[in-house]
């Protein structure tokens, strides 16, 4: 898959997270609490996680005799 | 829904719109994929949201001992709204209106103490939202007040010893303090018992046999 395009779907996909993990402090009740520490969390992980991998191709890439 | 006035709330916040700032910024301006590119985007993808992410579950926690999160659930809002009520003289309301309970009322009488009486606490919290989502999610108000009841009643004293020793001499100095010392500090008379200090809450009284613990 395209570096660049993972990317892109690794930022829309922190930009939820971060929604999500904002979301409790403006309403501190039981679910937004528990979504943020959970839902939002993996979604924040798996963004970075992504970009992480990108980062480690775009290294390879670079070592390989051209 | 209310602006967050807390410190490590308004912290978690810049941390968070910081990290989307340079998100947003990568997606709309299309730059390279250089050096440079890459470390703004660590601070998008990694700094940024992991310090909001630590900073907003320390704020979260927090919340979590508040009256308004524990009265969130339907089935917790005769006991919110009472102790909300300056009218009401229950146990828990008259605690609710002492500084040193205040909006955290519920979590000082139910918390556990000693050394990991906070994760204990917590773990029994996700108990309660287990047993929320698969029994109580759609049980009346009604309903539910007369099933729920304490899982540990026997441990409940513990909590008024926190701050009511049942040392002092003033308190031993009332003759139905004193007659019953050692079953009140053992947990098999409570302080919360009609009889004595009554129930905490106005509207409960002694659990069925089939209630279910909560």
């Amino acid at each position: 898959m395209n570096r660049r395009r993972v990317l892109d779907a690794a930022c829309l996909v922190a930009l939820a997270a971060l929604a999500l993990m904002t979301w409790q402090l403006f309403d501190p009740r039981v679910w937004p609490v528990i979504i943020a520490m959970s839902v939002g969390q993996l979604l924040g992980t798996a963004s970075l996680v992504a970009y992480v991998s990108v980062v480690i191709a775009d290294y390879r890439a670079g070592l390989r005799p051209r | 829904m209310t602006f967050p006035t807390a410190p490590l709330a308004i912290l978690a916040l810049g941390l968070a719109a910081l990290s989307a700032a340079i998100l947003v910024s990568f997606l709309a301006l299309r730059p390279p994929l250089v050096r440079l590119t890459k470390i703004w985007l660590l601070l998008g993808f990694g700094v940024f949201p992991i310090a909001a992410a630590f900073a907003g579950n320390v704020q979260g926690f927090e919340a979590t001992k508040e009256r308004q999160f524990c009265g969130s659930c339907h089935v917790m809002s005769l006991h919110r709204d009472d102790s909300d009520n300056p009218a009401s003289n229950s146990l828990a309301a008259r605690h609710a209106r002492n500084p040193m309970f205040g909006s955290e009322n519920c979590y000082v009488c139910h918390a556990d103490y000693g050394m990991f009486g906070t994760v204990v606490t917590k773990a029994g919290g996700l108990r309660h939202v287990w047993l929320y989502l698969t029994e109580y999610r759609s049980v009346p108000v009604e309903a539910a007040k007369a099933t729920i009841h304490l899982r540990e009643p026997e441990k409940m004293n513990d909590n008024c010893m926190q701050c009511h020793s049942t040392k002092d001499s003033l308190w031993l100095a009332v003759p139905d303090h004193r007659a019953p010392l050692e079953a009140e500090r053992a947990g098999r008379l409570s302080c919360a018992s009609e009889g004595c200090h009554g129930f905490a809450h106005p509207f409960f009284r002694a659990p069925p046999t089939d209630a279910r613990p909560l």
